[in-house]
């Protein structure tokens, strides 16, 4: 994958902006405003707990998770203490460790820093993950870090302004339609896992994941059934995907 | 404290760090693997399969709205996607936009008591 033109360790700023343009573009066209449709709901919790229009767009930009949001708002909401809101945040974000590790060899180069490293990993969503995982495999390594800045860039800078409109516009979505908002992202989601299913491990993963989560619900409980998922469903693919592969090869 | 910092001091504390400390420890933990490992695939199939945990448990536990649309909806709407996504020859916006269309059919016509 790595053939990029002899000589050309480096983009010229003109190629680098191309491609963080072409980024931007390929989110704009269809998965940024997924995402985006997630967040939206976001905007009205927030209002709901007397937080200012600004502290909701800037949740989106800075804690980009939209599960630990709705805890966030809706732990106010039911004044729950702040160390429980704090810990169940931190248990619901623990997906971004695997997603961000098996993410970022994607990305690194030769020339990535640590801070580059540290900035793309913020970007680090589910739409973002799944759509780079599918997408940045089969471009020129050299280029990936700028599409992947104008890809992420653009899916936050969208749901920022969505959270804003949510805000606004809390309570005028009708009941149907504000249910078809909140099944965009396990809709999505699905959609987006299947399309970037490469290998039987991943296929083997995708399926048990939900199989077990309604086993592992009642099991761990509601804080720690989906690491048991990921950890359990995770092992038992990588296992029987590679054996499949062995047999086959 | 004064009240307006208070809910972006609350974010950033409460919400923010608790997220970013998984994205930040990644760096430090990945810094050391290829693309093509096998525990790169491990990893992968770990978040793989929480992610479609994550989807099961928002549509078997749902929250606001979506908890009004009955079970077989909330699940044939998933389903359907999933079908019409290989009918459409891997289309995802096709995909996305039939299951969404199921969903609020399902939502609209199951005689939920929505507030309009």
């Amino acid at each position: 994958m790595d053939e990029a033109a002899p000589g050309s360790a480096l983009l010229t700023r003109a190629r680098w902006w191309s491609l963080f343009g072409k980024g931007a573009f390929d989110a704009l066209s269809f998965p940024a405003w997924m995402i985006a449709l997630a967040l939206f709901g976001v905007g009205s919790l927030a209002r709901d707990v007397g937080h200012p229009i600004g502290a909701a767009m800037a949740s989106t930009l800075f804690v980009w998770a939209g599960p630990a949001q709705v805890i966030f708002y809706g732990g106010l909401a039911a004044n729950v203490p702040l160390p429980t809101i704090a810990l169940a945040i931190c248990l619901s974000s623990l997906r971004f460790l695997p997603m961000t590790m098996a993410f970022l060899p994607l990305l690194r180069g030769p020339t990535t820093t640590r801070f580059t490293e540290l900035l793309a990993a913020h970007y680090i969503s589910i739409t973002v993950w799944t759509e780079s995982l599918r997408r940045l495999p089969t471009m020129p390594r050299i280029e990936r870090v700028p599409y992947y800045f104008g890809f992420a860039n653009a899916c936050i800078i969208l749901s920022a302004l969505s959270t804003g409109i949510g805000y606004l516009l809390v309570g005028a979505v009708p009941g149907p339609l504000a249910a078809g908002l909140l099944a965009v992202t396990p809709i999505f989601f699905t959609i987006s896992l299947t399309a970037g299913a490469r290998i039987p491990a991943d296929w083997i993963a995708l399926g048990l994941g939900f199989l077990l989560e309604p086993i592992a619900l009642v099991l761990l409980g509601p804080g720690l059934d989906l690491m048991g998922v990921g950890l359990v469903g995770g092992t038992v693919a990588f296992l029987v995907g590679g054996a499949i592969e062995r047999r086959r090869a | 404290m004064s009240d307006f910092l208070l809910p972006y001091v609350l974010m950033i504390v409460v919400a923010f760090l608790p997220t970013e400390m998984w994205r930040s420890l990644a760096v430090y933990l990945s810094r050391d693997l290829n693309e093509g490992s096998q525990i790169i695939v491990w990893i992968r199939a770990v978040a793989t399969a929480l992610l479609t945990g994550i989807v099961a448990k928002l549509m078997l536990s749902p929250t606001g709205e979506l908890a009004l649309v009955p079970l077989w909806g909330r699940a044939g709407a998933i389903a359907v996607a999933f079908a019409a996504f290989f009918i459409l020859r891997r289309n995802v916006i096709g995909a996305v936009l039939t299951g969404e269309a199921v969903l609020i059919s399902a939502a609209y016509f199951s005689g939920a008591h929505f507030n309009f």
